[in-house]
């Protein structure tokens, strides 16, 4: 039977031809916008590891160097502070230790802490360590002690950051679950020191203290809702003498109900405390919103196009496949007149386009799986890639069987005595 | 003859409605897609007030220094500008300015936020500002150090709830600015030349930044006398940039960068290359790419339904071949008939993309933009529309010039 129909599909090979590229066309477009959305809310579902909700931030910048705000891990660590001598240093960790006190006198603000990148902010840092010789990438964040209970990050195994790391030969981390499993599988992390790679932008330093894994937290995902879980590691600040460079960031938790009024008062108390600085303040589910959008559009944008180009091929295939029929009246009814009966004929037409489909489909998936294999997207888990492609193909099948739906029932109210006229 | 052609197709047209309506949908919705695109683009990159002389305008936006072990890229300082960049011969200005920063103003307990440019004089000189009240501060008020700010509408409108502000002050970031002038809303996409106040670069609260030799906040634009002088102003750039004295040669020892118009500036950004070169033509390349993967399926389909139609058509075909028509004579015509149809998507389409981008301009999305039909993307559209309507047309005229006459009398095809 499959084997007929085959054949039938090859004996119009033209015109077939034309209709499978359009299919194959339309799974592309539509895997590619259906990626984005299986991606978006397969991350949406995963906690993103922090609270959000009352927490603020507050940009400080000093005004010496702010170029070194988006500098990578790498180039921080070898840029000495723009002025360099000691007593700047000393100075502005002094004011820095101001500015939380003063911030600490205001009743509605419950923690204070301090970060070098922000949830939600554009700057990222990075680094590697290596993994057997292969290095493993991951995010870093420099925070303060309290950084923890501000943002309400779950510690899982082990410890966060406290006084008894204050002087110690080890410089203590705290890696996230997903980077714990990466580097140890299913061993204990905690008190493990792993190394940072011989060679490349990376390099272990020749006078830098060993990093040891101090505690492991359940996830941390900067960018938020609609980003990938990603390898993350926190080192700790301490606001003192040893202090290089002023942290970017002050996070604060307020009590709920806070307003601008709030804003107001903080900003106009922290110039007053640093005359020479400057602040910005912004709750953090504003800088939310925002970044969600950034992320959303492009994905609402592409998924509307897609949509329109799906119209688009379904109107153009009812049409293509109207036309097949009309030009195909002859044939249809001399099976007519042999006895087929109306489901037979439905069931040719369908089945048809189904084996024409199943071949543009298959030449579909097979190009869609070389991105997979040969990990051009390597962001993108390879169940979220099958899924995708599962809907995608579930999707193009009833693509066309609606498409040819209506053709079909054309096809069956051929009456034989009619087509057989024709000869 | 032709307008016989055209007379035929209008009545092709009117006779299969359904098909008709499928092919302006197609037609249509494609070059709403890339009109829109193109309208996006060109607001970006086009010359628009007040960034009008971008044909004789080259930027520093970004440059990037190496070193043993660190690499640094970014807005380059404001020490380094002034030395490598003020200097440059042969230009008619060159304008030093931040990139802008984030900064609040409070009014009656509200919070506004407010972008903030620190400029230099020139930069008035270079941009062609159109000035609601008022006018831009000067050259000496930069030097003193005078607290003078330039507003756009938008911040009037918000801060001094529209009415005449020049005189009043601004307090923004703990400091106090009187306003010398109010310019009308930039869009924040023109980077360059975008901020809701400006200010002399004086103003900065520390005077640190006199010392940022290689990065910092700053970007410089230089006005050439003439386009034809941009190649050698160029050079010029490049080899002060070969020859940067750097302070400490263990940190860094070479930079990276160039003078870019803002496509360049893109693509410097956006293609990655390891010596930080812009490459301009790559990033041309890629988008035309994209532009043509999204068009093959629409092709596809009005291949497919072209050749739908021209099929029903066969007896007509018979007729004309079995007089002599040549099959050149017939191609030709399918082809008109295809090209009227297209120019009446492309039609369609114009409105439609009028209606979008003038929603994607209300919806503030993006700040302060306004996206305009004007007539390079008109000539664009239009062009687009005729190659689709010639591109899909071939291969079904083709397909239907061999047809033997005795098949398509016959009405039928095998």
């Amino acid at each position: 039977m499959i084997k007929h129909m085959i054949k039938l599909v090859w004996n119009r090979k033209r015109v077939n031809i034309l209709i499978m590229i359009e299919i194959f066309f339309s799974f592309i477009v539509l895997f590619a916008a259906i990626l984005g959305g299986v991606f978006y809310i397969d991350n949406y579902l995963k906690p993103i590891g922090f609270e959000y909700q009352n927490v603020w931030r507050i940009g400080i910048s000093d005004n010496q160097n702010r170029e070194e705000s988006v500098a990578s891990e790498t180039s921080r660590n070898n840029e000495p502070a723009q002025p360099g001598s000691p007593q700047a240093v000393n100075s502005k960790a002094e004011t820095v230790r101001q500015l939380a006190i003063a911030v600490r006198e205001f009743p509605e603000v419950e923690e204070v802490s301090f970060a070098t990148i922000a949830p939600y902010s554009n700057s990222t840092m990075e680094s590697a360590m290596d993994g057997d010789g292969v290095p493993i990438r991951f995010g870093v964040d420099i925070v303060s002690d309290d950084f923890q209970k501000a943002l309400g990050l779950q510690v899982v195994l082990g410890r966060w950051f406290s006084r008894e790391d204050d002087g110690q030969q080890y410089q203590p981390v705290v890696i996230n679950q997903l980077m714990a499993r990466e580097l140890f599988g299913d061993s204990d992390p905690i008190g493990k020191e792993p190394r940072r790679p011989k060679k490349g932008p990376d390099k272990e330093q020749s006078n830098e203290p060993p990093r040891r894994i101090v505690g492991v937290i359940s996830d941390f995902r900067k960018d938020g809702e609609y980003a990938a879980s990603e390898n993350f590691m926190f080192r700790r600040i301490t606001i003192d003498d040893k202090m290089e460079k002023t942290p970017n960031n002050m996070l604060i938790k307020v009590r709920p109900g806070a307003t601008a009024a709030l804003e107001e008062r903080l900003i106009k108390r922290l110039q007053n405390s640093a005359r020479n600085f400057s602040f910005e303040i912004e709750p953090l589910s504003k800088m939310r919103e925002e970044m969600n959008l950034i992320r959303l559009a492009p994905v609402i944008a592409g998924g509307l196009i897609a949509a329109f180009l799906m119209i688009m091929v379904a109107m153009g295939l009812t049409g293509v496949l109207w036309q097949n029929v009309t030009q195909r009246t002859r044939e249809i009814g001399l099976r007519r007149a042999k006895g087929a009966t109306k489901n037979k004929i439905y069931q040719q037409i369908l089945g048809e386009l189904v084996i024409i489909s199943t071949f543009g489909l298959a030449i579909g998936i097979i190009i869609v799986s070389q991105f997979q294999i040969l990990k051009v997207i390597d962001f993108i888990s390879l169940r979220v890639y099958v899924m995708s492609m599962i809907i995608s193909v579930i999707l193009i099948y009833a693509l066309t069987v609606l498409c040819g739906l209506y053709p079909s029932r054309m096809a069956t109210k051929i009456h034989p005595a009619e087509a057989l006229h024709y000869e | 003859m032709l307008k016989n052609y055209i007379k035929i197709s209008l009545k092709v047209l009117t006779r299969r409605k359904f098909f008709t309506f499928i092919s302006l949908f197609a037609i249509s919705f494609t070059l709403i897609i890339l009109m829109v695109v193109t309208a996006v683009f060109d607001h970006i990159f086009g010359p628009h007030s007040p960034e009008t002389k971008t044909d004789r305008a080259l930027g520093v936006y970004a440059v990037k220094y190496e070193g043993p072990d660190a690499i640094s890229t970014g807005p380059a300082g404001y020490g380094f500008l002034n030395r490598y960049v003020k200097t440059l011969p042969g230009v008619e200005n060159v304008t030093i300015f931040s990139v802008f920063e984030t900064t609040y103003t409070f009014r009656e307990g509200e919070k506004v936020k407010l972008f903030l440019k620190r400029t230099d004089g020139n930069f008035w000189d270079i941009f062609d500002f159109r000035f609601l009240e008022g006018a831009p501060y000067t050259a000496d008020d930069e030097k003193n150090g005078n607290f003078v700010a330039v507003i756009n509408q938008a911040t009037r409108d918000k801060v001094f709830g529209g009415e005449s502000a020049v005189g009043k002050t601004l307090e923004i970031d703990g400091q106090r600015f009187r306003i010398a002038g109010v310019v009308a809303n930039v869009p924040f996409l023109r980077f360059a030349s975008f901020s809701d106040v400006w200010a002399p670069i004086s103003t900065n609260k520390t005077a640190s930044y006199r010392n940022q030799n290689l990065r910092g906040e700053f970007q410089a634009l230089v006005l050439a006398k003439n386009k034809s002088d941009l190649p050698a102003i160029r050079e010029e750039f490049k080899t002060r940039l070969a020859n940067v004295e750097f302070p400490d040669t263990k940190q860094f020892n070479k930079a990276f960068g160039g003078l870019d118009t803002t496509f360049e500036q893109a693509s410097r950004n956006i293609i990655p290359s390891s010596n930080f070169e812009s490459q301009p033509g790559k990033l041309l390349a890629v988008i035309v790419l994209f532009m043509v993967l999204f068009m093959i399926l629409p092709t596809i389909n009005l291949v497919n339904i072209n050749v739908s139609r021209i099929l029903e058509r066969a007896g007509e075909i018979g007729v004309r071949k079995a007089f002599g028509a040549s099959s050149w004579t017939l191609v030709g015509q399918f082809i008109v008939e295809n090209v009227v149809l297209t120019l009446l998507g492309g039609l369609l389409g114009l409105i439609g993309s009028l209606l979008v981008l003038d929603a994607i301009s209300r919806s503030n999305l993006i700040p302060y933009s306004e996206f305009q039909m004007n007539y390079r993307i008109f000539t664009y559209g239009l062009t687009l529309a005729l190659f689709f309507g010639v591109f899909s047309g071939v291969y079904p005229a083709w397909k239907m010039s061999r047809l033997h006459p005795v098949d398509a009398l016959k009405g039928g095809v095998r």
